[in-house]
C-alpha cells in the first residue's frame, strides 16, 4: 500500500488554473491518477481537464471529501494556502513552490506539526506511487513509466530530478519502486529523510531504501543517528552528491538553496562517514547503485520488465 | 539570501528605535580627516563579510594624519576576496562592557533562535566551545512570537539585574522585531556596547535578509546584495551577465559560477544532477571552467544565453551537457538553445568536443536536433557518470593527454 499516498488519497490541487499547475494536472490525469477537485479563488465553475474548480478548499472538501492537497501557487500565497488546507482538515500536503519566504515556511511547518499534518516540500518535484499509479507534482513529467515501475524499493531524494534518475537507475538494476519522494531542495522542509525512513520501515511493500543527498543541512546526520538507534532494520543504500563543494570556499550555494556548508556542518564526507557508521551501504560512485542493489536484494525481488 | 552592508543595517536599526553610533561612508582619506577633526573615530572596511577585526580591516586612528593614512590603507585592501571600495567612519564609543546578541533561524528546530551573552566582543564560536554556560539561548515559537518576559528571563539567567535588565530587555525586543519585520535570516550584534554614560548601543551589526521575501520589503530596495550566497567573492562580469540572462524570463533557471583554471564548459542540471555531473567529471580528470545549474523547463532564449556565456570564456575548449532524466525540462528546447549558440559562435563539434546526455520530455526530438548538428548525443542509453567519462575521453582524443 506504500506510504502517505495511495488508493485512500482523495486529491485536490490548490492553484489549479495556473500555467504550471495545468500542465501537471494534464500529465497526472494521463498517468491514471484521479484528481477530484481544484481550487483557485474567483474561478469557481471553471474546469481544468474536466476537474471542477472551486473558490475554497472548504467547498472542495464538502463536495469531494478531499484529504490530500497538491499546492502549486506563487510564493506570496503559499502560507495562506497551507493554513486553508490544514484548517479544512487536509492531512497530507505536497508543496511544489520554490522561493517561499523562510519566515512563512517556519510558521506553516509549526502549524502542521501541531496538527499532525504531513507537509512534503516546499520546493519539491513531488511523489510517485507507481503501484497505485498515483503521482503528485511534476515528477516523471509526461512519461512517468520511463522511470517508475512498481516494486519494493523506497526512494528518498533531496533533488526532484535525481528522484527521477534514481528510480530509473533502480529500474535499470532490475527492480521497481514502492514509492519515490522528492523531499524538496530547501533546508526548511516539512518531512525529512529520518521521518520517511520511519514510514518505510513500517511499510510491508518496501524491502530496501535508496536515498539521494546533497551538501548542507543535517538531514543525513539525523538519519544516521536514527538508524544507529535501531529505527530502521531494512537495508539502506545512500549516495551523497557534491564532493567537489568541499574544496570550494564554504558558505557558497551550488544548485539547491539547501546546499550550504559551514564549518563541518553539511559536509558530504561527514555525512557519508556517519551513514557508514550506522550500517548504511554508502556509494562512492552513483553508478555503483546498480551492483549494490543487486547484491542487497538478489534476484527474488527483480521485476519482469517484459510484462 | 542577501547580505546588507553595515551602514544600511545600522540605519534600519536606528530607525526602529535602537541606538547606533553616528557614521559616515567615505571613499577618500581626506574625508576621514575632516571627520576626526570633531570627534574620536573608528574606521571599518565596508565589505559584506564578517570577522573584519581579525583581518585587520578595522582601525583606530588617533590623529588626523592617521585617519587619512589608515583610510587609504583600507581602501587598498581586499578582505576575504572582497576589494574595499568604501570605508565606514564611526564615532568611537566609550565602552564599559561588550555584550553579544544574535538572532537567526535554527534549521533543525525550524524556529528563530536568540543567543545572548554578557561576554561579547570576542569570537562567539570560541566562547561557545570553552564557556557554553556563559551563553543563554531561546527558541521562539514562530506562530506565537515572543513576549518581553521571556527576553527578561533570558538576560536574568545570565545574572543581569537592575536598571540595565529593564533596558536591555527593551533593546532585544526591538531587535527581534527588526529581525522579523525585515525577513532576516541573521541579525548579529557584536558587540552590543554598554557605554560609560549608561547607553546601550549597537556597535557592530551583521544583517542578512531572505531575498525570496524582497517582494514585500520595498524599504530594503537598493540595500541587498542579491545572490551573494552563490559566490565567495564579488560577482564577475560574466556572472553578472548570466544573472541578466536568468532574470530576463521567469521560466526555468540558469545559474552560473565561474571557476578558475578549467577548460571544459559545464552546462548541466538540475540541482542534484549538476552536482553528480560535476563530481563525475572531476573524478575522471576533467577540469570544468564553471559550475552551472539549469532546469525547470527554461525557454530557448535562456538556454541559448547561458550556453553562449559558458562558451565565451576564452579557456573553454569543450562543452559537457548533462541532465538527470527530466521531470519537466523539454530536451528539444534545450537542444535548440544549445545548437543556436554553437552555430552563432561557429563551433564545429568535430574539432571542439561537445558531449550531451539529455533524456526526458521530448527527447526523441532533441536527439534529432543534436545529431543533425554532429554533436555526440546520448539519451537514456547511458548514465550521467558514463557520459562524464565520454567527455573526458573526447577531450583527450582532440587535445591529447594535456587537456
Amino acid at each position: 500500500m506504500a506510504i502517505l499516498i495511495g488508493k485512500h488519497s482523495r486529491i485536490v490541487v490548490q492553484g489549479i488554473t495556473g500555467r504550471e499547475a495545468a500542465m501537471i494536472v494534464e500529465h497526472t490525469i494521463n498517468y491514471g491518477t484521479e484528481i477530484l477537485a481544484g481550487v483557485t479563488p474567483g474561478k469557481k465553475g471553471q474546469s481544468v481537464y474536466s476537474v471542477p474548480v472551486y473558490d475554497t478548499v472548504k467547498e472542495a472538501v464538502k463536495k469531494h471529501q478531499v484529504n490530500t492537497s497538491l499546492i502549486v501557487v506563487p510564493p506570496p500565497f503559499v502560507f495562506d494556502a497551507v493554513l486553508e488546507a490544514i484548517h479544512n482538515g487536509i492531512k497530507i500536503l505536497v508543496i511544489t513552490t520554490e522561493n517561499v519566504p523562510q519566515l512563512d515556511v517556519i510558521k506553516m511547518l509549526a502549524v502542521a506539526k501541531k496538527q499532525g499534518v504531513y507537509i512534503i516540500g516546499p520546493n519539491t518535484a513531488g511523489v510517485v506511487n507507481p503501484g497505485d499509479q498515483i503521482k503528485l507534482g511534476s515528477i516523471g513529467g509526461d512519461y512517468p513509466e520511463r522511470s517508475f515501475v512498481p516494486g519494493n524499493v523506497g526512494v528518498i531524494s533531496r533533488s526532484g530530478g535525481m528522484a527521477n534518475e534514481t528510480s530509473w537507475m533502480i529500474k535499470r538494476a532490475g527492480y521497481g519502486v514502492s514509492m519515490t519522494i522528492g523531499i524538496g531542495g530547501d533546508s526548511l522542509i516539512g518531512t525529512n529523510i529520518k521521518d520517511l525512513l520511519h514510514l518505510f520501515e513500517h511499510d510491508e511493500d518496501t524491502k530496501a531504501i535508496v536515498t539521494f543527498s546533497e551538501p548542507g543541512t543535517s538531514f543525513e546526520e539525523d538519519a544516521a543517528e536514527f538508524i544507529k538507534n535501531g529505527g530502521v532494520t531494512k537495508p539502506i543504500i545512500s549516495y551523497v552528491a557534491g564532493h567537489f563543494t568541499e574544496s570550494m570556499p564554504e558558505g557558497t550555494v551550488f544548485g539547491h538553496a539547501g546546499t550550504m556548508i559551514s564549518g563541518d556542518f553539511g559536509r558530504p564526507s561527514i555525512k557519508m562517514q556517519k551513514l557508514k557508521e550506522a550500517g548504511v551501504y554508502v556509494l562512492e560512485n552513483y553508478d555503483d547503485m546498480i551492483d549494490v542493489l543487486q547484491q542487497v536484494l538478489g534476484s527474488s525481488e527483480m521485476i519482469d520488465l517484459q510484462q | 539570501m542577501g547580505k546588507i552592508l553595515e551602514h544600511f543595517s545600522k540605519k534600519l536599526i536606528r530607525k526602529n528605535g535602537v541606538n547606533t553610533p553616528d557614521n559616515w561612508v567615505v571613499e577618500r582619506g581626506y574625508e576621514a580627516r575632516n571627520i576626526i577633526f570633531n570627534k574620536n573615530i573608528v574606521l571599518k572596511a565596508l565589505v559584506p563579510v564578517g570577522k573584519r577585526g581579525k583581518a585587520g580591516a578595522v582601525k583606530f586612528p588617533e590623529t588626523a594624519e592617521e585617519a587619512e593614512q589608515q583610510t587609504e590603507e583600507l581602501l587598498k585592501m581586499t578582505v576575504h576576496n572582497f576589494p574595499v571600495n568604501q570605508v565606514l567612519v564611526e564615532e568611537k564609543l566609550n565602552i564599559k562592557e561588550e555584550w553579544y546578541v544574535s538572532i537567526s533561524i535554527d534549521s533543525q528546530e525550524q524556529k528563530p533562535v536568540i543567543m545572548v551573552t554578557t561576554y561579547g566582543g570576542m569570537d562567539i564560536e570560541d566562547l561557545a566551545k570553552d564557556h557554553p554556560e556563559k551563553i543563554a539561548t531561546l527558541h521562539v515559537d514562530p506562530f506565537d512570537g515572543i513576549h518581553p518576559f521571556q527576553i527578561k528571563e533570558l538576560w536574568s539567567s545570565l545574572g543581569v539585574t537592575g536598571k540595565v535588565l529593564v533596558r536591555v530587555t527593551e533593546v532585544l525586543s526591538k531587535l527581534y522585531d527588526i529581525f522579523w519585520k525585515y525577513d532576516c535570516f541573521i541579525l548579529e550584534v557584536n558587540p552590543l556596547a554598554l557605554t560609560k554614560d549608561g547607553n546601550i548601543v549597537v556597535a557592530d551589526s551583521v544583517m542578512g535578509v531572505d531575498d525570496t521575501a524582497l517582494y514585500r520589503q520595498s524599504e530594503l530596495a537598493g540595500m541587498v546584495e542579491v545572490g551573494s550566497e552563490r559566490s565567495w567573492r564579488p560577482l564577475t562580469e560574466l556572472e553578472k551577465q548570466m544573472i541578466e540572462v536568468n532574470d530576463a524570463d521567469y521560466r526555468g533557471t540558469a545559474r552560473y559560477t565561474e571557476i578558475e583554471g578549467g577548460d571544459i564548459g559545464f552546462m548541466c542540471g538540475g540541482g542534484g544532477g549538476s552536482l553528480v555531473s560535476f563530481d563525475a567529471l572531476t573524478r575522471h580528470g576533467g577540469k570544468p571552467a564553471n559550475y552551472t545549474e539549469t532546469g525547470g523547463n527554461p525557454p530557448v532564449e535562456k538556454v541559448y544565453g547561458l550556453t553562449k556565456g559558458i562558451l565565451s570564456k576564452e579557456e573553454v575548449k569543450g562543452l559537457y551537457v548533462a541532465h538527470n532524466i527530466s521531470n519537466n525540462t523539454q530536451i528539444d528546447v534545450m537542444a535548440a538553445g544549445i545548437i543556436k549558440a554553437l552555430n552563432e559562435l561557429k563551433i564545429d563539434p568535430v574539432t571542439f568536443p561537445v558531449v550531451v546526455r539529455e533524456a526526458g520530455v521530448n527527447d526523441e526530438k532533441g536527439r534529432k536536433i543534436f545529431e543533425d548538428a554532429n554533436v555526440t548525443y546520448y539519451g537514456e542509453e547511458i548514465t550521467i557518470e558514463q557520459a562524464a567519462l565520454k567527455m573526458v575521453k573526447r577531450m583527450e582524443e582532440v587535445y591529447g593527454w594535456q587537456s
